[in-house]
């Protein structure tokens, strides 16, 4: 831009007129915008539509120079003819040399002080998700990205170098064309221990309308969004018209998905479980046939009976493993993703339109895992005059979807699923017609009992009659957009105005069905199936309205030194309501299957109904300085006032400085180092809070017991009763300070390169509620206090290796490491993030964020666990023990690009995250129930593996002949017991992709066609621990409660069909 | 050529001054924090039922649970298993941080606010507020012995409130309620009206209710510090005091949400009416031994319990000993009733009351204080009345026959001194059961009686142990500095003389 603006300089004496055309290598498309300079002069041109340029050339000078974003400049000494016509190459080696930075101001890469890698829409594409955060993963360094179950809508949490806020959201903020977007996350479900992924709204966005992704990674990059993007930002520059012919592309990707990892089961022992047995062995099974344990007797194959006896019939089957019971449950999902663009324009203006629908149909059986999404996008840009051009940007998004639920209810499929004995046929019991299988009865004579069911099971319910009765729907519709108007009233200063907004309501539905159920064979001790019913409407809406006016001045001191100065002014609001309503908390629903709030037993159970609304006016500046196209650097200040906090304390400044050192320019050419920048910033960033912490507030009158509550109104007394939290009239902004320094090298023409960067950060003064005794009348205190403080490194490794005219392979690698401590957290020793009653995960002051906290089994010294000299049984810790972080010590990814012939793209990545935690639930219930492989192999009669036990001076005492039964144990794991280690490699991406040619297609009417297979999520490697889940599925969602596997759902493999085409 | 680009000063100031008059709206612009949620006053009467509700939550299912099953009322039901670590004697610290924030944020912060609440005609509702934190006050010191009391509830003085002595919370108990016998004593005031839980309003029952928790409250003292219980029962005689003859209790609805507590517990999704507690042959067979023609016969107990008819072929139990969850795999043991709120699957559990002080209880009271000397009345007619109300209260008509006839009768009053506590305690014991467990509990502690307590069959603290008190929740440990540590469940509380 900046040179652009230089070369609108006066025209000099002209000699001669050089014309020709500019025209792209890939397609042979005539190029428009290109820039053509006269090299030592200022005199220069654009191409236009049609890719023609006219410039004058004054004597003397001898060479063209011709350069496009994302293209090889190129330099053309002139010969005697007047017409040059150049053919341009995509530039792959550093695609990014300009990049969008915040408030989508495009500034050459070099000039940056700070990391921000670019991701292209090839990348995106080669990702083959339907989400464009989780095709971010494995591509840059520095960011933690977490896809909970790679399923289309689920949820990513995308952080930054490390969590720097204890309560508040740690995720990097998402912006797109210059307008942040909301990212909100709320999990469905009462909790995490019931949760329903209704996934997060940055995975709106349709990743075919993407130009380019850049992660501004650290506070300096983010220092002109304000105090959201104090944890980074994601920004979006969607897709927009190029001049010239109106290009139709059509996309579609088909995606077929099936589970990635299933626990490892034993296939040894069946329904029931030991009643009498002693230490040598001598024991008795009971097959109870009720059971969701699978503790009974080895397997004999011999036929027998199971389940109820129903007119007299009890089913027989042989007593045996079912050993694909739980993987014939799902299905294949099938998931079809189309997006059909038209772009295209005039001199003065141009337009892209876009059509996208997305259509999932998920693993489970049944059509209750839905996702289905509607997209319209349209960008436009017109120049009325020289002066004055209008943009808009335009996005509407409409949602359908229904998800399943995870966690341990009765409405969580996988729970039950799990909980299934190793003989019992359950891929078998889809047919709920079935008198065994179902829930209702008609009995020989035609009579029906719709209070009776023939399942087999008193502890579970038959999981597809859970999917058939049980609903969780989810219904959006989403504006987002902005319009921006640029002036020019004289040729060194732009004024741009941008007001953007983003709108959504979103509306849940949750449907439970109300059951009483007794066993259909009397003589059964099976227990009855209740439940009250419920039904349950959540209604989110969120609108933000962000409203940028920029004035920038640019300014020549001298050939050499160079500066702009932009001020600028903020001002954003955002509203949001939230109604949270269902039937009655204890008595759910008045007559069954009637799901309407008017079916209420008694009066409805409003669990929210608030609204809030914030705004901030922020002014800022940012200074830019160069020198000789070596040497650059920028300030910037900013002051925002918060209607959050105080009025005393609402106004709040922050600048950052940084710098960069092309020092390559200084050097001679050489065929080794083509490349070389060092960089450098610090930057502070303040941040406000949430709406509403400053008054101390009452609440409806609800006393909250261990499973129900008495809520008031109680007939016709109503109440109020003291807030959970005291509110702080005192509170003053959190303050990040950021540092980071860095270096760009690129060697051999730029065939290899390395991108590396260390970084330190520091929140100070986070706002949080910390826990208060309860004897104080309160639960919580808004204050200010603690430091969580994270450093880290970057590194990116890139060379092409194999460069010639046939074949091109780039191979790539990433390195990330952060270290993370909370410093201090004032009087509290620890703040917690998550967890249920027996884990939690915390914040604690002087370890890593997200540490897992839990009783576990004594062991001693030398790592051997301490057992009652009784009975054998490991014995708990006395207290709770930190188990380590659910943060990985460093991930890592590598991978290959090859190209061949210009046809074929074959590519494949690989990440790894290790040395994270994860609590996994799976794990617990498997080990209740006896089915998974931990459980299985001699049951009695041994010694608990590495054990000790202690004498009376406490000494350790090798353990070889106190035996344990394996039934006391594993029904009853202390909670440290189920926290494993979540490392894993995965291989992330592979895809092979054919695209042809011009001269191929003479006969077609398309310009240009691409064929691909990909793969995203296709194999993983885990820690040898954990032979029960993919890490990183999540039951929080996107919050700060990670590494939480309530028996989340299943994370999916998916492959597929690509087609492109471009008419 | 180079041209040079000079800033417009000009245009430059301009763009300031649009700046900086678009600034001086801002104030008003950013003034919209105030919460449109949740109000920041709230009227006293508006708080009284949410601390009364809560109070209610604790004495009716909290400790509804735990009183009833260490008083040897109920116990876990074989067939399900919520409730084992009651009868292991054995529950975790964080099993107590449900009620401790009930009784501290629920109950009594909002009484707190009511006394401290500014305005004309309230001297009725605070006082009421006074009463609420006495009696919230000792519920907590007798389960938990020294807690926080005269740093509690004032988090910007105290953000970690100290741990008082529970003789120092006896204390401010006696002071509270003598607080709020002054204020529901005088002549006039507003009437808090049907907003009042517990009597809609009406002040005399509430100066009786004044005057029975003082009485309780001292006798509780009678063997820690016995010149102080006469000294305090005998000030109070001194004033004539009218003492309770109905019971102070919340009347609960069947409408979801307002039940009785501990129905509304068991009739939660997660808990989804499974029956939990069961007949404990400890309370059963001292009513009725089955076994024994000649014992109590009494028929309260057909009233406190759906009983079933021991049958090994139907695989049913009258009652099972303490504890013995264990041994009767299988078998369906008789229930409790849903007269006191604790039958999961019957909903006229829905309207059982929760009683803070029974009329029963109040006669009983009143004997002791005569049998002790402390008081002038007659023993022998309290102790019937007090017998006569329980059979009132659970429908089992007239006593007359039963005082006459059974072995725990008039029989057992005797003339002694401590054949009469005896006497008097064990019938409070029968007439608490269901109703009042952890009062029977605390009453049992302080003086030894019923005297037929067993150990719990799955105990499993130390031989001839029994559970003392209650265990200080996690989360006070966590949160305060001035924590004392934690005091082990067989740790008498420092009135409990009969268990050192």
């Amino acid at each position: 831009m900046f040179i652009l603006v230089c070369m609108a300089g006066s025209a000099m004496a002209q000699d001669r007129t050089i014309t020709g055309t500019v025209t792209g290598k890939d397609d042979g498309q005539p190029l428009p915008g290109v820039t053509v300079v006269v090299k030592g002069t200022k005199n220069g041109t654009q191409t236009g539509a049609n890719g023609k340029y006219v410039v004058s050339v004054p004597s003397g000078s001898t060479q063209l120079e011709f350069a496009y974003i994302g293209y090889a400049t190129q330099t053309i000494t002139l010969t005697s003819s007047n017409v040059v016509d150049v053919v341009m190459a995509i530039d792959l080696t550093d695609l990014a040399e300009v990049v969008v930075t915040a408030n989508a101001i495009k500034r050459e890469k070099r000039s940056l002080g700070y990391a921000a890698p670019t991701i292209t829409a090839d990348a995106l594409a080669q990702s083959g998700t339907p989400s464009p955060l989780t095709a971010l993963v494995g591509r840059v360094p520095g960011m933690n990205i977490t896809s909970t179950s790679n399923t289309p809508g689920s949820s990513t949490r995308i952080v930054f170098r490390g969590g720097s806020s204890i309560a508040g959201n740690n995720q990097a903020l998402i912006v797109i064309d210059g307008v942040p977007v909301d990212n909100s996350s709320v999990i469905g479900g009462a909790d995490s221990r019931s949760s329903v992924d209704f996934g997060n709204r940055a995975n709106d966005i349709d990743p075919d309308d993407i130009e380019s992704i850049t992660p501004l990674l650290g506070p300096a990059a983010a220092a002109l969004y304000g105090s959201r993007a104090s944890n980074g930002a994601v920004q979006i520059t969607t897709k927009s018209g190029k001049k010239g012919k109106t290009q139709v592309t059509f996309n579609t990707s088909n995606t077929f998905s099936s589970i990635l990892k299933l626990p490892d089961f034993q296939n040894e022992y069946g329904q029931g479980y030991a009643i009498d047995y002693d230490e040598n062995g001598a024991y008795e099974y009971y097959n109870d046939s009720q059971e969701n344990w699978s503790w009974g007797a080895p397997f004999t194959g011999e036929m027998q009976g199971w389940g109820q006896t129903i007119d007299g019939v009890r089913q027989m089957k042989p007593y045996s493993a079912a050993k694909n019971n739980v993987r014939n449950f799902f299905n294949t999902g099938f998931a079809t993703d189309n997006n059909v663009s038209f772009s295209g324009g005039s001199d003065k203006s141009t337009f892209y339109l876009a059509l996208n629908t997305l259509n999932s149909d998920g693993i489970f059986p049944g059509a209750k895992d839905v996702y289905n999404k509607y997209g319209v996008r349209f960008n436009g840009k017109t120049d009325f005059s020289d002066k004055f051009s209008a943009g808009v940007s335009f996005n509407y998004n409409k949602i359908d979807a229904k998800q399943i639920a995870g966690g341990q209810n009765d409405n969580s499929v996988f729970d039950n699923v799990l909980q299934t004995a190793r003989d019992i046929p359950l891929d078998k019991l889809g047919d709920l017609s079935n008198k065994y299988n179902g829930f209702g009865y008609t009995d020989a004579d035609g009579v029906v009992h719709n209070d009776k069911y023939g399942y087999y099971g008193s502890y579970t319910l038959n999981p597809y009659y859970i999917i058939e009765n049980f609903t969780n729907d989810d219904a959006i519709n989403r504006i987002t957009g902005n319009v921006s108007l640029e002036y020019k009233p004289v040729s060194w200063l732009n004024i741009q105005n941008r007001l953007g907004t983003d709108t959504y309501a979103e509306r849940r539905r949750t449907i439970t069905p109300k059951f009483a159920f007794s066993p259909i064979d009397e003589d059964t001790n099976q227990s009855d199936h209740n439940s009250n019913g419920g039904y349950q409407i959540e209604q989110f809406n969120v609108t933000e309205v962000v409203n940028d006016l920029m004035a920038t001045a640019t300014h020549s001191f001298s050939d050499d030194f160079k500066g702009s100065l932009m001020i600028g002014n903020n001002i954003r609001q955002r509203t949001t309501s939230t109604n949270r309503t269902a039937t009655n908390a204890s008595l759910g629903l008045v007559v069954p299957n009637w799901y309407s709030l008017q079916n209420s037993n008694g009066p409805l159970d409003v669990i929210t109904d608030n609204i809030s609304r914030r705004r901030l006016v922020g002014l800022y500046a940012d200074l830019n300085l160069s020198y000789k196209n070596y040497l650059f650097l920028e300030g910037t200040a900013r002051n925002d006032w918060s209607s959050t906090l105080p009025v005393k304390n609402n106004s709040f400044f922050y600048p950052s400085v940084s710098g960069s050192f092309v020092f390559s320019e200084l050097i001679k050419p050489n065929n080794i180092l083509s490349y070389g920048k060092l960089r450098a910033s610090i930057a502070k960033v303040g941040n406000d809070t949430d709406p509403y912490q400053l008054l101390t507030t009452f609440a409806k009158g609800t006393i909250t017991s261990g499973f129900g509550s008495t809520i008031f109104p109680f007939g016709n007394v109503a109440a109020l009763q003291a807030g959970t939290t005291l509110g702080n009239p005192d509170l003053k902004p959190e303050i990040t300070t950021a540092y980071e320094v860095g270096t760009e090298l690129s060697f051999f023409e730029n065939r290899f390169g390395v991108d590396f960067t260390y970084y330190q950060n520091k929140s100070k003064d986070q706002i949080l509620a910390v826990p208060i005794p309860n004897s104080t009348g309160y639960g919580f205190s808004v204050i200010n206090v603690g430091e969580v403080q994270n450093k880290g490194l970057e590194l990116t490794l890139r060379g092409t290796v194999v460069r010639t005219s046939d074949v091109n392979l780039e191979l790539f690698g990433t390195y990330y490491r952060n270290r993370n401590k909370v410093v201090d957290l004032g009087d509290v020793d620890q703040v917690v993030l998550g967890g249920f009653g027996g884990m939690s995960i915390v914040a604690a002051a002087n370890r890593p964020y997200g540490e897992f906290y839990a009783v576990t089994n004594q062991t001693d010294a030398q790592g051997r666990t301490i057992v009652d000299e009784d009975t054998g049984l490991p014995l708990p810790t006395a207290t709770a023990q930190y188990l380590g972080s659910y943060n990985p010590k460093y991930q890592a990814s590598w991978g290959a690009n090859i190209t061949i012939k210009q046809h074929w793209n074959v590519n494949v990545l690989f990440d790894t995250k290790q040395g994270n935690k994860l609590y996994s639930r799976t794990k617990d219930i498997l080990a209740f129930v006896g089915v998974s492989a931990e459980t299985g192999g001699q049951r009695f009669g041994l010694p608990f593996p590495n054990s000790v036990y202690l004498d009376e001076a406490g000494n350790s005492i090798v353990n070889n002949d106190v035996f344990y039964n394996k039934q006391d144990y594993f029904p009853d794991l202390n909670p440290g017991v189920n926290i494993i280690d979540g490392s894993y490699v995965k291989m992330r991406n592979a895809g092979i992709s054919y695209t042809f040619n011009k001269s191929q297609m003479k006969s077609l009417p398309f310009s240009a066609l691409s064929v691909g297979l990909f793969g995203n999520n296709l194999f993983i490697w885990t820690a040898k621990e954990n032979k029960y889940v993919d890490p990183e599925i999540n039951s929080g969602g996107a919050t700060n409660e990670q590494g939480l596997d309530y028996t989340a759902q299943p994370s999916v493999r998916n492959y597929g069909f690509n087609v492109k085409v471009t008419f | 050529m180079n041209q040079k680009y000079i800033f417009k000063t000009k245009q430059l100031l301009f763009t300031v001054l649009i700046a900086a008059t678009a600034l001086s709206g801002c104030k008003k612009f950013l003034d919209i924090n105030e919460n449109p949620n949740n109000p920041d006053t709230a009227a006293p009467d508006l708080l009284l039922p949410a601390s009364q509700a809560a109070t209610g939550q604790i004495v009716g299912n909290f400790f509804q649970i735990y009183g009833n099953i260490w008083a040897q009322y109920w116990t876990q039901n074989p067939t399900s298993s919520q409730y084992k670590s009651v009868d292991q004697y054995n529950p975790a610290a964080t099993a107590f941080d449900r009620p401790w924030l009930i009784l501290y944020r629920n109950a009594l912060i909002n009484a707190d606010l009511i006394t401290k609440a500014e305005g004309s005609s309230l001297e009725y509702i605070k006082g009421i507020a006074y009463l609420m934190k006495a009696y919230t006050f000792q519920v907590a010191t007798d389960a938990f012995g020294d807690i926080p009391v005269s740093e509690a509830l004032q988090p910007s003085l105290f953000p970690a409130p100290k741990f008082d002595a529970q003789s120092v919370v006896y204390d401010s108990i006696f002071n509270y309620i003598d607080k709020g016998l002054a204020l529901v004593s005088v002549e006039n005031s507003a009437s808090p009206g049907s907003q009042d839980m517990v009597f809609q309003g009406d002040m005399e029952n509430w100066v009786a209710f004044a005057n029975t928790l003082k009485l309780k409250a001292y006798l509780r003292l009678s063997y820690v510090d016995a010149a102080k219980a006469e000294a305090g029962v005998k000030a109070l005689y001194a004033t004539e005091p009218a003492f309770l003859t109905v019971d102070a209790a919340i009347k609960y609805l069947s409408t979801g949400g307002n039940e009785n507590p501990l129905y509304n517990e068991m009739a939660s999704p997660v808990l989804n009416k499974i029956q939990n507690l069961v007949a404990s042959s400890t309370a059963v067979n001292h009513f009725d031994d089955i076994d024994d023609p000649d014992d109590n016969n009494d028929p309260r107990l057909a009233k406190l319990y759906d009983l079933l008819v021991t049958d090994s072929a139907a695989k049913t139990e009258r009652s099972i000993p303490q504890g013995t969850y264990n041994s009767y795999t299988g078998k369906q043991v008789s229930p409790p009733s849903p007269l006191v709120g604790a039958r999961a699957n019957n909903t006229a559990s829905a309207t059982a009351p929760v009683k803070f002080i029974s009329a029963a209880e109040s006669y009983f009271l009143q004997a002791e204080a005569v049998a002790r000397g402390w008081a002038s009345g007659n023993v022998a007619e309290l102790y019937e009345q007090g017998i006569q109300a329980s059979f009132t209260a659970v429908g089992a008509g007239d006593a007359t026959d039963y005082i006459a006839d059974a072995p725990d009768g008039a029989a057992a009053l005797g003339t002694t001194l401590e054949s009469q506590i005896k006497a008097i305690i064990t019938q409070k014991y029968y007439a608490m059961c269901g109703f009042q467990g952890f009062e029977a509990w605390t009453e049992w502690r302080r003086t030894g009686y019923p005297d037929f307590f067993v150990k719990s069959d799955a105990s499993i603290i130390g031989a001839g142990k029994m559970p003392l008190r209650m265990i200080y929740p996690s989360t006070e440990a966590t949160s305060n500095k001035n924590f004392p540590g934690l005091v082990s469940i067989d740790k008498p509380v420092w009135w409990d003389k009969k268990h050192q």
